[in-house]
């Protein structure tokens, strides 16, 4: 068995797996077929509905990925073939030429600065933005590397110019490269080929030919300040800022016209976003959103559509467009539609449309399906083995992850990532870190004391031409030389490149170093590079500085050579004086115990417990009721497969019985929690009343949702028969006897019941629609002659199945659509049966629609679970204005909490359906694992450390932590024969991020912070002010 | 692109400016106004900290009392920052103190600022010094 794992596909999803596997112990060839991994979100603008940047959440992780010595990165690389079973797989690669030498280009840029000015578009642009024949596809590329597009190249295609193999200086062009094939063994495979935005496929009524109709990727580029107008809102047929822009949603999706007859599901909520940028970004731009259903069902996707019209302005209307039209004079475009609000035909006139145009697969997943044997679905996305298991692919150990599967959002895929990696853990478990590469420094640590007196080694890089020709390199070296304890100073060409390791551990061992400063790019890519150089050569890691004099001196003062020289020998002369204060560092290795405490018995605590239970690890379940399952008790079928809930529920409970590893506690309740990561003290309360007392390495929290009780509204008020919740009606539903529908004859369902309200709750429930839909079949299997209404406002179908599914059901029953301002009426009728008059606003017809109906079923939001602010305050995790948990980010850790070592899933969440809960489950499993794979957990060294002597006991840096790692204690303090108790601040190395805002907050100073402690930062000012040379001229 | 090198004359007052930038916002902004060759004076020398919160007032009075005509604090715009809630206290002390500055010190406030860049506002951080910059020129020295 083998413990690897091939990724394909480099985007988020491919990211986010890469890295968990690592963490799981298994070594990954992620592959990915363009030259850089960071797939639709390196091109996304900001994302939804934080608007946090895209690239600068994305990129941490892409150089992480990049600096993992377990990942073998293999970007502009295709598969062509798998072979085998689980567990021993045989994967036939394709490398394609790049031809330039990957392990001698450092990125420098300077073929592409000499390379002749034939442009050709650029695809990451959007093919708006254009690039040369030897490019990088975006600044920010991982890896860092160029290449030449063959088919422009004059030297491949007619055998002239080479003008860049003169021009680079690491020599790394190479001509005569050739594409390879190879073979790699794996124990499992992932897919994660995203999709595309093809617009072009669009039939003309769209419009998408004219140049001032862009596709939302389109527009996405043109929005970013990386982008090919810097940020600036522009159009493209004369490149001013569009007064009136219209974003058009449905684009192309749920049309059977244009052959996609699913809801690409991201662009209401991406949608609302384009459109607040676009005002964030020009003041005079008008932004007009001509929208069908809003289906902005994720967390907090809602609210922010509502804010991009109440705060920002955005005008929506409900609308049918019929087609678009371009005035050949001005350029504008004139959008033909139907206002469903007023029943009038309308023309519209923009200077920009947008439109959301539908979200399918990338290209050639045919081909690779054929090559890893599994099948596609009817929309092409790849066909998941079953609805539940949705992360499985038609082949066993080939998983499946994000958008290839069918449409989703990033949290989605981020949540999902971390579930295929758990599953793969499951799968692959006795080969975990058989693969894995642990660093073995073979040079035992040099002992640094204090008082020993600094020994500095200092490198000056000329990176290539990108400092030395905008630095006056000998000029810095001759001032550095001279500086007190610089024992050795030396220029290089690229300080990152391997021999200069080898130079750099020489000189350490030469001169005998205890300090080592490289004066060259950012120690945000480069830093854990020379740290481990130091670390070969027995220095610690610590002792090392990196001096930033490229990208923060001799690129943004290119012609200014002097000033820039006097900048770099001052910031040079800055971080000597720093060094000379800096301390070897311990990253301490904690225990673990290994593991795992789930609060909550429902099918998402159930499926977390089954996967830590499979992994090997002691897992305790604890559920307050006296049975398992939660919610799904009281389920009938669950959509849209129509699976019974019961049976899917007694199949979950046999295995949680058959698993040793697996022990259940029911009427359970949390006494007592305390402890950090890996070492969680839990006291706990059972069905025997006792108190148990557990050790436990990680808590998933996965304590569900319940549904809201509309007391008061339509006529609900717990005497009223005939008005039901939903819920009620799937208990209803899961009796064989159905004697009660003998007297009905008329049911109406009322959706959106106190949910997506201005206030209160304001937020979608998810599920809510789905179910009605589902029941609106079911009934009629029982009763074929019911009459069926659904009265609705917007109907959440989204996800690849739902559109489809809703289709069918619209020729059960009759939808009526409402407004928020108009709510329907209920009045119950006088007589001896139940009735109830129902009054509605049917927006579509414009009328008053007046009929009686004998149930009325309502379906309501789902809230969070009850006592959740006890559960919260003993976690110390917080909770969000809804009462759901808040996770440490919406967008990349959906399922994490801020506070290290506890996670979360399911409708604890948010609200959301089985099949999603069962991927959260097994994502958070995922996430939880980590922890508990390693031995031991490895903490920073660069925490904060309370001076007892100088803290007065005062608390403040108590409350601004926000990780909670900091505690008052009480120690016992002597004075003479007294003893006294005095409050000292403590801080949890474990859980202590570094962050310093606590020393910054302490009134006496007593807070020392590592590596960016008080008097560090101090003499690096003293050092810059009082040092200074004069200006040369 | 290609720079021709010209030699920029320096003449007049030339301030000296400290900038504090955070780790995971405007730090890597800066790196991206290099990478991108936005250009700005080459007046500011830049220390990194981790988060904008371990920023201490008596940094900026001791750059002030040391020679520095000019300081900028920089940080992650208010909700994102990368340790939840440190520039949320960064912004508290520097309102407190601007007004230590002006009644206590009498030195313009102007001189010492607080800016949150992200990290894709590579221009925006190239603006920003450029900017300061010119405005502590035009405040001239600063006279103890």
């Amino acid at each position: 068995m083998e413990g690897s794992v091939l990724v394909i596909g480099g985007g988020i999803a491919g990211i986010q797996i890469s890295l968990d596997l690592t963490e799981l112990g298994f070594k990954v060839y992620l592959v990915e077929k363009s030259p850089s991994i960071g797939g639709r979100m390196a091109q996304l603008d900001k994302t939804f509905p934080t608007l946090d940047c895209s690239l600068c959440i994305l990129a941490p992780k892409m150089v992480e990925v990049y600096r993992n010595p377990n990942i073998e990165l293999m970007t502009y690389h295709e598969v062509l073939h798998v072979d085998g079973e689980p567990g021993n797989f045989t994967a036939k690669i394709l490398k394609k030429p790049r031809y330039i030498d990957e392990s001698k280009c450092k990125g420098c840029g300077e073929c592409s600065n000499k390379c002749p000015k034939i442009m050709a578009p650029n695809p990451f642009e959007m093919n708006i933005g254009r690039r040369k024949s030897v490019y990088i596809p975006f600044p920010q590329a991982v890896p860092p590397i160029y290449l030449i597009d063959s088919e422009m190249c004059l030297y491949l295609t007619k055998g002239i110019c080479q003008v860049c193999k003169k021009a680079c200086p690491a020599d790394a062009i190479d001509f005569e490269q050739k594409s390879e094939e190879f073979e790699i063994k794996v124990g499992a495979v992932v897919v994660a080929t995203g999709f595309e935005m093809p617009a072009d496929q669009l039939s003309s009524r769209w419009g998408y030919r004219f140049e001032n109709v862009v596709s939302a990727l389109e527009y996405e580029r043109i929005l970013c300040a990386s982008g090919p107008f810097g940020g600036h809102v522009v159009r493209l047929s004369d490149e001013q800022e569009p007064e009136v822009i219209a974003f058009v949603q449905c684009a192309g999706s749920r049309d059977l016209h244009e052959n996609v007859p699913f809801c690409s599901s991201v662009c209401c909520t991406y949608t609302a976003k384009q459109a607040i940028i676009t005002q964030e970004h020009s003041e005079n731009s008008e932004c007009y959103v001509f929208r069908h259903d809003i289906r902005a069902y994720g967390k907090n996707f809602y609210e922010f559509t509502q804010r991009a019209q109440e705060e920002y302005g955005v005008k929506y209307f409900q609308s049918k467009i019929s087609t678009i039209k371009e005035d050949p004079d001005t350029k504008d475009l004139i959008i033909y539609y139907e206002d469903l609000k007023t029943g009038e035909f309308k023309d519209f006139r923009a200077n920009l449309i947008v439109l959301a145009s539908p979200l399918l697969p990338s290209k050639g997943v045919k081909e690779l399906g054929n090559a890893l044997g599994i099948e596609l679905d009817k929309y092409n996305f790849f066909q998941e083995n079953s609805y539940f298991d949705k992360l499985k692919s038609t082949r066993n150990g080939v998983f499946l992850c994000g958008f290839c599967q069918g449409p989703m959002d990033i949290p989605e895929t981020v949540a999902d990532s971390s579930g295929v990696a758990a599953q793969i853990a499951e799968l692959l478990n006795s080969a975990k870190y058989t693969q894995i590469k642990e660093k073995i420094f073979e040079i035992p640590e040099k002992e640094v004391k204090l008082t020993d007196e600094p020994r500095i080694g200092v490198m000056v890089c000329h990176c290539g031409i990108n400092i030395g020709n905008y630095v006056d390199i000998p000029r810095v070296m001759e001032y550095v030389k001279n500086l007190p304890n610089v024992v050795v100073c030396e220029a290089n060409l690229y300080s990152c490149s391997s021999d200069s390791q080898i130079r750099i551990k020489e000189l350490i061992a030469e001169y005998n170093l205890n300090r080592f400063i490289v004066a060259s790019c950012t120690p945000r890519t480069h830093e854990s590079l020379f740290q481990e150089t130091c670390q070969e050569a027995g220095l610690n890691k610590y002792l090392f500085e990196l001096v930033n004099i490229r990208d923060q001196c001799s690129w943004v003062h290119m012609t200014e050579k002097d000033a820039a020289t006097n900048k770099a020998i001052d910031l040079i002369r800055m971080h000597v004086a720093k060094s000379k204060l800096l301390k070897p560092q311990k990253e301490d290795k904690i225990d673990i115990t290994h593991t795992a405490l789930i609060i909550g018995g429902g099918i998402s605590g159930m499926t977390a417990a089954l996967n830590t239970a499979n992994q090997g690890f002691k897992t305790y379940l604890l559920e307050k009721e006296n049975e398992l399952g939660g919610n799904l008790r009281f389920l009938n079928v669950l959509y849209p497969v129509h699976k019974n809930a019961l049976e899917l529920l007694n199949e979950t409970k046999e295995k949680i019985e058959k698993n040793n590893n697996i022990q259940v506690f029911l009427n359970g309740s949390i006494k007592n929690i305390k402890g950090y990561v890996g070492n969680y003290d839990v006291v706990l309360n059972d069905s025997d009343n006792k108190n148990h007392e557990i050790k436990v390495g990680t808590i998933i929290v996965a304590t569900g949702g319940q549904e809201y009780k509309p007391k008061g509204l339509f006529g609900y008020n717990g005497k009223n028969k005939n008005v039901i919740t939903q819920l009620e009606l799937e208990q209803k539903l899961q009796n064989k006897d159905i004697s009660w529908l003998d007297q009905i004859n008329r049911i109406t369902f009322i959706l959106c019941v106190n949910a997506r309200q201005n206030e209160g709750i304001t937020y979608c429930s998810n599920i809510c629609c789905a179910n009605s839909v589902k029941n609106v079949r079911i009934l009629k299997e029982l009763k074929p002659e019911l009459e069926i209404v659904m009265i609705y406002r917007d109907l959440q179908m989204a996800k690849k199945e739902f559109e489809e599914y809703y289709r069918e059901r619209r020729k059960d029953a009759i939808f009526l659509r409402y407004d928020l301002d108009s709510l329907p009426e209920v009045k119950k009728k006088k007589g001896s049966t139940e009735k109830y008059q129902i009054n509605v606003l049917d927006t579509n017809l414009k009328d008053n629609i007046e009929y009686e109906t004998d149930l009325i079923v309502l379906a309501t939001p789902m809230i969070p679970a009850d006592n959740l602010k006890e559960l919260a305050m003993m976690l110390k995790v917080p909770l969000d204005k809804n009462g759901f948990f808040l996770e440490a980010h919406v967008k990349l850790r959906p399922l994490d909490f801020a506070t290290d070592g506890i996670f979360l899933c399911g409708c604890a969440q948010w609200p959301k359906n089985i099949q999603d809960s069962i991927s959260q489950a097994n994502g958070a499993a995922g996430r939880a694992s980590r922890f508990l794979s390693a031995d031991k957990i490895t903490t920073s060294g660069l925490v904060a450390e309370v001076s007892e002597e100088k803290c007065i006991g005062c608390g403040k840096c108590e409350d601004v932590c926000p990780y909670k790692a900091i505690e008052l204690i009480e120690i016992a303090k002597e004075f003479e024969d007294i003893t006294i108790k005095v409050k000292k601040s403590n801080i949890n190395a474990a859980v202590c991020k570094g962050c310093g805002t606590c020393a910054a907050t302490c009134p006496v100073g007593a807070i020392m912070v590592k590596h960016y402690d008080f008097d560090q930062i101090s003499t690096m000012i003293d050092s810059y002010l009082l040092e200074k040379e004069e200006v040369k001229n | 692109m290609s720079k021709t090198e010209k030699k920029v004359k320096r003449e007049g007052f030339e301030p000296n400016i400290l900038v504090f930038c955070c780790n995971w916002c405007s730090y890597a902004g800066a790196d991206l106004a290099g990478v991108s060759r936005f250009q700005y004076p080459p007046n500011i020398r830049i220390i990194r900290v981790m988060c904008s919160g371990r920023v201490d007032p008596s940094f900026v009075l001791k750059a002030l009392k040391n020679g520095a005509d000019g300081v900028l604090v920089s940080g992650c715009h208010i909700g994102d920052c990368h340790y939840i809630s440190g520039n949320e206290y960064t912004q508290e002390r520097f309102e407190r103190l601007h007004k230590i500055l002006i009644t206590q010190l009498g030195v313009d406030p102007k001189r010492v600022r607080l800016e949150w860049v992200s990290a894709s506002e590579g221009k925006r951080f190239a603006e920003v010094i450029t900017e300061f910059t010119n405005q502590i020129k035009e405040l001239g020295p600063l006279k103890h």
